[in-house]
């Protein structure tokens, strides 16, 4: 299986697909796959650090917790991501730090507003091969 | 699986044999070619997946510009008993009062039309638009976030912007029932320095003419004439409201486990709503609806000094303010019976005729304008609520042309230079925070508005009173 992200069409929305080798780094992918919906992903600097701490009742609650996470700090604090790094994912645990900078007008090129992650056919699958996440989000 | 059967020629049934589960039928306002479109994608699925939801009086109903949404398709209706009924979070959405505003003024096309550039111009630069654009009022303090959250549309004229008589032309008079407490510290923070902007998306303001009339009395009561300048705002919650929902997901979800409630989609997650949960839930709704009002409240202050500014006046008045995204506590006759219902209108507009006391007393004799935006650059419509609505949809209505393309789709269509060209050739001036936020909103990417429209009123849920055209678009 191939790691990274891809983004997916839907009639009134965007998804995003990530595979990782681990839960850990496709939780990491789907951030960043997240991160390139909204904003130029090289026009952020790793100037500031974030970190995370969350729980869920199961991997696709803490997935949708996980990415509500990355709206809540773009849209409440202006926080805008470069790089991640999810260092613990189990017991429905997650934490992670978040590497990124503080909204600049004029500096970073925003693409797109994202209202929010929703449940619509989302998918966690797990395999010997590796991890396979599909989520749709609100635009 | 039993497929889709047709009544006549706007409606179609969903039976109970459907899918599992089904408590009440299915029922989709379409002609035959919209029919085709909504069979596309998962929308027959979606209403089916309602009609299972606890305690649904009647049907669960689609307008004819419903597609595919999350656990409820845009354009459903739902009502619910208010005492043995739930409450879902995913039924109003996460745009939560997302709606339309219609402005009239004193002014002809042949007026504006010469200085469309200058208008557009100056509503560009005061209203603020686009992804990531914050509120030239500034952050707002948690205690004065608490009041607009409190008094809507009311805060906003206490401020100064615009009248009280423009409160008695918005629904529920730009003030729901509402309880600061029930909306997280999340969402105020999304929500703080996001009052009085336009957002990004399908959010606009354009300036319109009205191009027909079909119904002068009607018309005439809602002060609307031909060639007349109007300007439709279209904006919601922003942040706010997409928080509210995202947080109340999460507290259904635990209550359905309290409550042993289980559903057939996660989106579709919901409470008792005379339980904590769903009172608390109708409480921040509440709380993100009166932001949206506020929030339109202060656009079309913004918009009447621009046009006071380039055109000497305007006189701009509201013609009225309908939500697009809501549940609302209501009164129904249902077999009989006068009974208490929660409707749930995800992406549809009430639609209530005339002598119902929620309309405003001037519109009492001719009933409650019904605002249908168009795609970008193509036309929208003012329709009127009719008794037939308030009998067969729970007073409910279309809201709009319906998605039919994915925004990638659309983009992929055309460049913004050729969309702003052919624009310009049909007359219409553009004025737009991103490219790629314009070719988004393509107008090849919505169903035909006209077509919704003619639908509904043939059906005889809303009839038509005039149809608009634009000249001008703000776009986010």
């Amino acid at each position: 299986m191939e790691e990274g992200y891809r983004i997916l069409e839907h009639p009134a929305d965007v998804g995003i697909e990530a595979f990782g080798h681990s839960l850990k780094e496709a939780f990491e992918y789907a951030a960043l796959g997240l991160t390139s919906i909204i904003v130029e992903p090289a026009s952020v600097d790793p100037s500031e650090q974030r970190f995370v701490s969350l729980k869920g009742t199961d991997p696709e609650n803490l997935l949708v917790r996980w990415l509500s996470e990355i709206i809540y700090l773009y849209d409440g604090e202006d926080f805008l991501l470069s790089d991640v790094t999810v260092s613990r994912l189990d017991h429905g645990e997650l934490e992670a730090t978040l590497d990124g900078e503080k909204m600049i007008e004029g500096k970073h090129k925003l693409r797109m507003d994202v209202k929010a992650i929703t449940y619509h056919q989302l998918k966690v699958d797990e395999t010997p091969e590796g991890v396979h996440l599909r989520v749709f989000l609100d635009i | 699986m039993t497929a889709l059967q047709k009544l006549d020629e706007y409606r179609y049934l969903i039976p109970k044999s459907y899918r599992e589960g089904m408590k009440v039928e299915g029922l989709i306002y379409a002609s035959t070619e919209l029919i085709k479109a909504i069979e596309h994608d998962l929308t027959l699925t979606q209403v089916a997946n309602v009609a299972t939801l606890t305690g649904l009086v009647g049907r669960s109903l689609a307008m004819p510009d419903a597609h595919q949404g999350y656990g409820f398709a845009i354009g459903g209706v739902a009502a619910a008993d208010m005492e043995k009924g739930i409450v879902s979070a995913g039924g109003v959405g996460f745009d939560i009062n997302c709606g339309v505003r219609l402005l009239r003024s004193n002014l002809r096309l042949n007026e504006v039309k010469p200085k469309i550039d200058a208008v557009l111009n100056q509503m560009f630069r005061d209203i603020p638009c686009g992804t990531g654009k914050k509120g030239v009022v500034g952050a707002l303090s948690y205690e004065e976030l608490d009041r607009v959250l409190e008094r809507g549309a009311h805060w906003a004229v206490e401020k100064g912007y615009g009248g009280s008589e423009d409160l008695h032309h918005i629904e529920e008079t730009g003030r729901m029932n509402a309880d600061p407490s029930k909306v997280s510290k999340r969402a105020k923070e999304r929500g703080k320095d996001q009052l009085g902007t336009l957002g990004s998306g399908n959010h606009f303001a354009e300036v319109q003419y009205v191009s027909e009339v079909f119904d002068s009395e009607t018309a005439q009561a809602f002060g609307l004439f031909a060639e007349q300048i109007v300007v439709l705002i279209h904006t919601g919650s922003r942040g706010l409201g997409h928080q509210v929902c995202t947080d109340y997901l999460e507290i259904m979800q635990e209550g359905m486990r309290k409550y042993g409630i289980q559903v057939v989609d996660r989106q579709l997650a919901c409470v008792p709503i005379q339980s904590p949960e769903g009172q608390s839930y109708l409480k921040a709704m509440a709380c993100a609806a009166n932001f949206a009002f506020a929030n339109r409240q202060m656009i079309t202050h913004w918009t009447r000094e621009a046009f006071a500014s380039i055109l000497g006046n305007g006189d701009l008045g509201v013609v009225y303010d309908v939500c697009h995204n809501i549940a609302k506590e209501e009164t129904h006759r249902v077999g009989g019976s006068l009974r208490k219902l929660l409707v749930h209108r995800k992406g549809a507009t009430r639609a209530f005729p005339k002598h119902r006391p929620e309309i405003p007393a001037d519109y009492m004799d001719v009933g409650q304008p019904v605002l249908i935006p168009g795609s970008m650059g193509t036309c929208s419509y003012v329709l009127v609520g009719t008794e037939r609505a308030m009998e067969e949809t729970f007073g409910s209505s279309c809201h709009g042309a319906g998605r039919a393309k994915s925004r990638h789709a659309a983009k992929k269509d055309i460049t913004a230079e050729q969309l702003l060209e052919d624009l310009k050739r049909k007359g219409i001036h553009v004025r737009g925070a991103s490219k790629s936020g314009l070719t988004e909103e393509n107008p090849d990417a919505y169903k035909d508005v006209s077509l919704v429209v003619e639908v509904v009123h043939n059906a005889g849920i809303a009839r038509k009173v005039a149809k608009l055209i634009p000249i001008g678009v703000i776009k986010g």
